[in-house]
């Protein structure tokens, strides 16, 4: 189910063949991989294997480095609080809480709607706004409790949709620019 | 007179006091680290504490122990952790009773009992099966029925010496010290086991209650 | 000065810990002071793999140089000053130990490795003494299994790269690698995709840790009760060094050593848990001899007499050459010469072949001119036409596996089918089975264009001519059996053809059985006497010392089969052979069995074939018996024996001794080393080799037969004969007079080495000659209606060592008929389904597999796994086997 679509796997083609080493299009596969269905499952880095002549295990070696690429179910809105330092001080671990509480889920875990992953994270470059989070990458600075609920009454309303696009779409909205002249290249050249 | 001076020794000897005595009726004490059979202990709940690491067979100078290591089945662990010993022999036509074995063993599985008096009529019976050797469900070593046991020998079969801390406390790290360990069959430490505090102090002085707080505070 | 400057253009000037040395520039600072005695510590460093600098062990310090420069990635250079043991140094070594240690759970007691574990070597060594960590190590599910040989405990891995590194840059198979980050890092196979990598045993035995341990040798021993030997491997003929191991007489271990010009310390798992075998419960283990329908164990008295007389009957009733010895290839140098010194010396048939037609002709594997690994690996093309390495002669594999992707050796590759070999190969050319000859024709008949030949198009050969070069200079051929379904005869023609256009390629035999080429050497072959001459041309030498000799060149495998069936030969001789299993035709091999009135196995295991036998003889095994062996380059090394032999087994020199005694013969010799002093004196390709100079330090490697001692090589071109095989070839005629199982030896006289006395009167090594091979019967035409079929073989299949080791015998695959998705397509058929497969002997039903690897017109069935398979199909008797295939509903 999770192998990449046709459609994607054109796209995969194109991407590989913009590489001198078909390896290097592993990080963009993934993301093609994570872009198609949110997360990123064992048969999708089996596919991704089969096109660039690895085996799952080297996928797997890479995609799991990476925090970002999802390897379990992701709810529609991620979201990221930042307990590093400086909203440690700011109070970063009580909004953590709050958010477990708010959200009825502990870290990690996706609401039973499927509406919210919540997930804690290292420092998210945003201090001065501190206690800062993420809503699909998208920041949230200053963030009190009472904020926190407002923020999850409007996502779950569908009011922030124009500025926070549902998870796994992130490239989907603003795909890659596709050079002219290597899109006329045969597919899978890069294979 | 030259007789008189040889009876002076005779009669100066009436005076002695006797140290023959009526073995096997009677029994002198054996001294505190008199190293007699082995026992093979258990822990409280009743797990094998021999992991089958053979580090016992190694250091045996006569080689007279053999061990096999076998998985301990995940159902029914014989012994904490992954491995126990499966097999554990020891060839008393070979043991000197060195002891080194028992410093050897790195959980006190194997520790000596102060039994000497054991005989056979042939060569296989010499060598000690791990059934023979391990201790019964009450933590007493087997009396069996060629062993000659007198009261007090089966007691405190425990090991004497425990250089580390295994519990990883870094506080005792390097440390000689004594290690009690709940159960039967502790002795009590020498002095200077316990630390600075008891340097000096008499064995007899020092109840296992002691060691035990002693060991870990 | 001048004298300075000179010596500064190869090495460097290096001073390691107030030590001076030169040293290679380029040569890593860890390598050069290893050399010179300084240890420097190391855990993810190996000399064999390309350095990564990840564990941080082996920092030094270096004179210029700001900061502690690990040794393992810093090349020497011109001055250098390194200092090993600094303060600062050991301060650095403290404190990479310590934060080892942080998670390594220190439950030494009960892991494989303690007692020789580098991790506590180098603890004590160059460590701290007590760590500072007094909190919670990482946690993980103790040991996992990786793979059906290997167990993973990643609470013990100190992340050294190691195994992942010899997994994707060794072995090729990267299906072990990193994953997670951080604190979280772990060696993790793919979920569902076990490591199954031919070499995962190596992972095992270069762990610095106890994080990899070998399921076969799980809690078995402790280092401190082990003794061991160092021996060669002999499951396949690659000839690895190995330490064997034990402990109570039982063998529980095999490691590799590193022996620069064979295995550069690698094995394959085959050889490495081979050994299990050897301890199994099912070996026979006293003689048995057959009382009506039933086999009785018999003293060796008994077994002696019965066996002797049932060879003496035929002999007396039939004649010698009634009488045929098949198999011996398993055994020790000592052990084929003492067999080939029975059958040729004694009872006077030449009817002897220790491989059983599933390997070459023996006089083109004893006569085309010899290359080395090392030659190979350094050539400057391989033509590799044999079977599949990584299947076969899996170290030999890894070999040329390196030589390509790090030397950039090119390699073409001709067979039937895609092999191991093919992605790394330059190209590969996909024959038809049967038209070896053929393509090798085409390919060196420097024509342009160049016409399509045996399936192969003009195009792909002329690019693989270009590749290979127009004299064959610096080419080596890999040559063996790509197919057990096409005749070996046609294969060995097709390198003649290719010895006669390219005088100047040589070639490295790839047989598979242990001692192959040592059984080869040895005489047991049919045309050969021991030492590589001909029957006819060694006669006067040999018969000098042996007394009698057969009169004519006896059958090979093929034919004594074939003959017994017909009941030509009657009384056989199997040593360690089971032709029901591993002839090509088992139809024809159970025919053969019934067929001889008189069968002795000598044999370790009762085989479908051994169980035929009228008298059993139970041979030692390998690891039981000492003496020496021969690998694919002629390579002859010792093998030494570690444990004792059960019940009352004997070596085989023993039971053919025993048997000439009774025989009415007298071998001669009473022990390993008499023989091996007959063979040094005796066998022209062995003259010289005494075990003397096989003891000598500087051939712990083993000495390449012929042994040229301090003379000029003796296995240089025989160029005139070359020549005259070209003309031949180039007029296109087949010597007439070959005969089918009768190959007759084109021995050519070189001029004799006047300068040696020792060599006076010592007969010409064999050559090998376009037609020599005998009779290559054209395959028929093809058959758009039949699917012709290729069987190759699988490391793990049902041969006596995979079926006997308790960890291997899972390992064999159930067969599957592969053809290429063009001719399933045509016929409906997908991956999966089940098809009805019929040939001129049988009719099976079998699971078929897409395989683009497979050309159109081909399916490929490997030879001898469980079950019925390609030996109930292949029908000996053809040149090659046409199979239909349909559908079962």
């Amino acid at each position: 189910m999770a192998r990449l679509t046709q459609e994607n796997v054109e796209r995969a083609r194109e991407i590989i063949s913009r590489y001198p080493a078909s390896r290097s299009a592993l990080l963009p596969l993934l993301y093609l991989a994570q872009e198609q269905d949110g997360w990123i499952d064992d048969s999708a880095m089996e596919h991704i294997g089969d096109l660039l002549d690895l085996t799952p295990a080297q996928v797997l070696g890479t995609c799991s480095f990476y925090t970002m690429f999802k390897r379990q179910p992701v709810g529609r809105h991620l979201v990221s609080v930042c307990t590093n330092i400086a909203c440690l001080l700011n109070g970063g671990y009580e909004l953590l809480e709050h958010a477990e509480a708010r959200l009825g889920v502990v870290v990690d875990e996706t609401t039973p709607d499927g509406e919210f992953t919540l997930e804690e994270v290292e420092c998210l470059a945003d201090c001065d706004r501190a206690p800062c989070l993420q809503v699909n990458y998208r920041f949230f600075g200053n963030v009190t409790h009472d904020d926190f609920d407002r923020l999850v009454d409007d996502l779950r309303a569908g009011r922030l949709a124009e500025t926070v696009p549902a998870h796994g779409v992130l490239n989907r909205e603003q795909p890659p620019p596709v050079s002219v002249r290597r899109a006329d290249a045969p597919h899978g050249a890069g294979d | 007179m030259g007789y008189f001076e040889g009876f002076r020794v005779t009669f100066e000897q009436l005076f002695r006091p006797r140290v023959t005595i009526q073995y096997p009726e009677e029994k002198r004490p054996k001294a505190l680290r008199f190293h007699g059979r082995h026992v093979l202990n258990k822990y409280e709940d009743g797990m094998e504490k021999c992991i089958g690491c053979e580090l016992c067979a190694g250091v045996c100078p006569a080689r007279c122990i053999h061990v096999r290591g076998l998985d301990n089945p995940p159902d029914a662990p014989v012994s904490p952790g992954e491995r126990y010993g499966f097999v554990y022999e020891i060839n008393y036509l070979r043991c000197i009773h060195c002891d080194l074995c028992v410093e050897a063993c790195p959980t006190e599985a194997i520790t000596e009992s102060k039994l000497f008096e054991f005989s056979f009529s042939n060569r296989q019976d010499a060598i000690y099966t791990k059934d023979e050797l391990l201790v019964a469900d009450d933590g007493q070593p087997k009396h069996l029925p060629w062993e000659d046991w007198r009261e007090g020998e089966d007691l405190h079969t425990s090991a004497w010496v425990r250089a580390t801390a295994p519990n990883g406390d870094a506080d005792y790290e390097g440390r000689v010290a004594w290690s009690a360990e709940l159960g039967y069959g502790v002795r009590p430490p020498e002095a200077g086991q316990l630390g600075d505090d008891d340097a000096g102090a008499p064995i007899d002085d020092i109840t296992v209650e002691q060691v035990a707080e002693g060991g870990h505070h | 000065m001048t004298e300075q400057t000179e010596t500064k253009k190869d090495t460097v000037t290096v001073t390691v810990d107030g030590k001076t040395f030169e040293a290679a520039p380029g040569e890593l600072v860890i390598a050069a002071a290893e050399r010179h005695g300084i240890y420097i510590p190391r855990f993810c460093w190996h000399p064999r793999m390309k350095p990564v600098g990840m564990c941080r062990m082996c920092l030094v310090e270096i004179e210029g140089v700001r900061g502690l420069p690990p040794a393992c990635t810093t090349p020497v250079a011109e001055g250098m000053v390194v200092d090993t043991r600094t303060p600062v140094v050991k301060k650095a070594q403290d404190g990479v130990l310590e934060f080892l240690l942080i998670n390594h759970p220190l439950d030494c007691p009960v892991c494989d490795r303690g007692g020789e574990c580098p991790l506590q070597d180098q603890t004590f060594s160059f460590g701290p003494g007590e760590s500072r960590f007094v909190e919670e190590k990482r946690h993980f599910e103790k040991p996992i299994a990786i793979s059906e040989l290997v167990a993973l405990d990643r609470e013990r891995c100190i992340q050294c790269a190691r195994c992942t590194r010899f997994a994707d840059e060794v072995a090729g198979d990267p299906l072990i690698s990193f994953v997670d980050r951080g604190d979280h890092t772990q060696v993790l196979t793919f979920p569902d995709d076990p490591f199954t990598s031919y070499f995962s045993g190596n992972t095992v035995q270069i762990c610095p840790v106890g994080a990899l341990t070998a399921s076969p040798y799980r809690f078995k021993a402790r280092p401190w009760d082990l003794d061991q030997v160092e021996s060669t491997c002999s499951t396949c003929a690659v000839g690895c060094r190995v330490n064997l191991q034990s402990s109570q007489n039982d063998l529980v271990r095999m490691l590799g050593v590193d022996s620069e010009p064979v295995n550069h310390s690698w094995l394959c798992d085959k050889g490495r848990f081979g050994y299990q075998a050897v301890e199994h419960d099912g070996r026979v283990t006293h003689p048995l001899v057959r009382k009506g329908d039933e086999l009785i164990e018999a003293s060796w008295s008994e077994a002696y007499a019965a066996a002797a007389k049932g060879l003496a009957d035929v002999r007396d009733l039939h004649g010698a050459g009634a009488i045929a010895f098949l198999g011996g290839a398993r055994g020790t140098n000592e052990d084929a010469y003492a067999w080939a010194k029975l059958a040729k010396g004694v009872l006077a048939t030449d009817s002897v072949d220790c491989q059983l037609d599933d390997g070459l002709p023996a006089a083109a594997v004893l006569g085309l001119p010899r290359a080395t690994i090392d030659d190979a690996c350094r050539a400057k093309a391989v033509l590799l036409l044999g079977p599949d390495l990584k299947e076969e002669l899996p170290v030999l594999y890894l070999r040329l596996r390196e030589a390509v992707v790090d030397g950039g050796v090119a390699v073409v590759e001709l067979g039937p089918q895609s092999t191991g070999m093919t992605r790394h190969a330059k190209t590969t050319l996909l024959y038809r089975p049967g038209e070896a000859v053929e393509v090798a024709r085409a390919l060196t008949s420097g024509r342009d264009p160049m016409p399509d030949a045996g399936g192969v198009r003009g195009e792909e050969l002329a690019a693989a001519a270009g590749i290979l070069g127009r004299a064959g200079e610096g080419v080596v051929v890999v040559l063996g059996r790509p197919s057990v379904a096409e005749s070996g005869r046609t294969v060995a023609e097709a390198a003649a053809v290719i010895a006669a256009a390219w005088p100047q390629a040589r070639f490295l035999p790839a047989l598979r059985r242990g001692n192959v080429m040592g059984a080869l050497d040895m005489g047991l072959a049919p045309g050969v006497l021991p030492g590589r001459v001909g029957l006819d041309a060694g006669r006067e030498w040999f018969s000098q010392e042996w007394g009698v000799l057969p009169e004519e060149p006896g059958l090979d495998a093929a034919g004594i089969v074939g003959a017994a069936a017909e009941g030509r030969v009657q009384a056989l001789v199997l040593l360690g052979a089971d032709p029901i299993n591993d002839f090509p035709d088992r139809t024809l091999a159970r025919r053969a069995l019934a067929g001889a009135g008189f069968v002795v196995a000598v044999d370790t295991f009762l085989t479908d074939s051994s169980r035929e036998a009228d008298v059993v003889l139970p041979a030692a095994m390998y690891g039981e018996k000492a003496g020496t062996t021969t690998n694919i380059e002629g390579r002859v090394t010792r093998v030494n024996q570690k444990v004792t032999a059960p019940g009352t087994v004997r070596s085989d020199w023993i039971i053919a001794a025993e048997l000439a005694q009774r025989l009415g013969g007298d071998l001669g010799f009473d022990s390993t080393a008499a023989v091996w002093a007959e063979i040094a004196r005796l066998a022209p390709s062995h003259v010289g080799l005494t075990a003397d100079v096989l003891g000598r330090r500087e051939n712990r490697d083993g000495v390449v037969a012929p042994y040229e001692g301090e003379g000029p090589p003796r296995h240089e071109a025989p160029v005139e004969q070359i020549e005259a095989a070209a003309a031949v070839h180039q007029g296109e005629t087949l010597p007439s007079e070959a005969v089918a199982g009768a190959p007759e030896h084109a021995a050519v006289d070189e001029p004799s080495d006047d300068d040696d006395p020792a060599g006076a009167g010592r007969p010409p090594l064999l050559t090998f000659a376009v037609g020599d091979a005998g009779s290559t019967a054209a395959p028929p035409a093809v058959d758009a209606y039949a699917l012709r079929l290729v069987a190759g073989r699988r490391l793990y299949d049902n041969g006596v060592t995979v079926r006997h080791s308790a960890h291997l015998a899972g390992l064999a695959p159930s067969p599957r008929l592969r053809a290429n998705p063009y001719d399933l397509d045509r016929l409906g058929l997908g991956t999966g389904d089940r098809v009805r497969v019929t040939s001129s002997r049988t009719t099976l039903t079998l699971e078929v597999a897409a395989d683009t690897g497979i050309p159109r017109g081909s399916v490929a069935l490997p030879f001898n796994l469980p079950g019925e398979g390609a030996a109930d199909l292949i029908d000996g008797t053809q040149p090659v086997t046409d199979l239909r295939v349909e559908t079962t509903n």
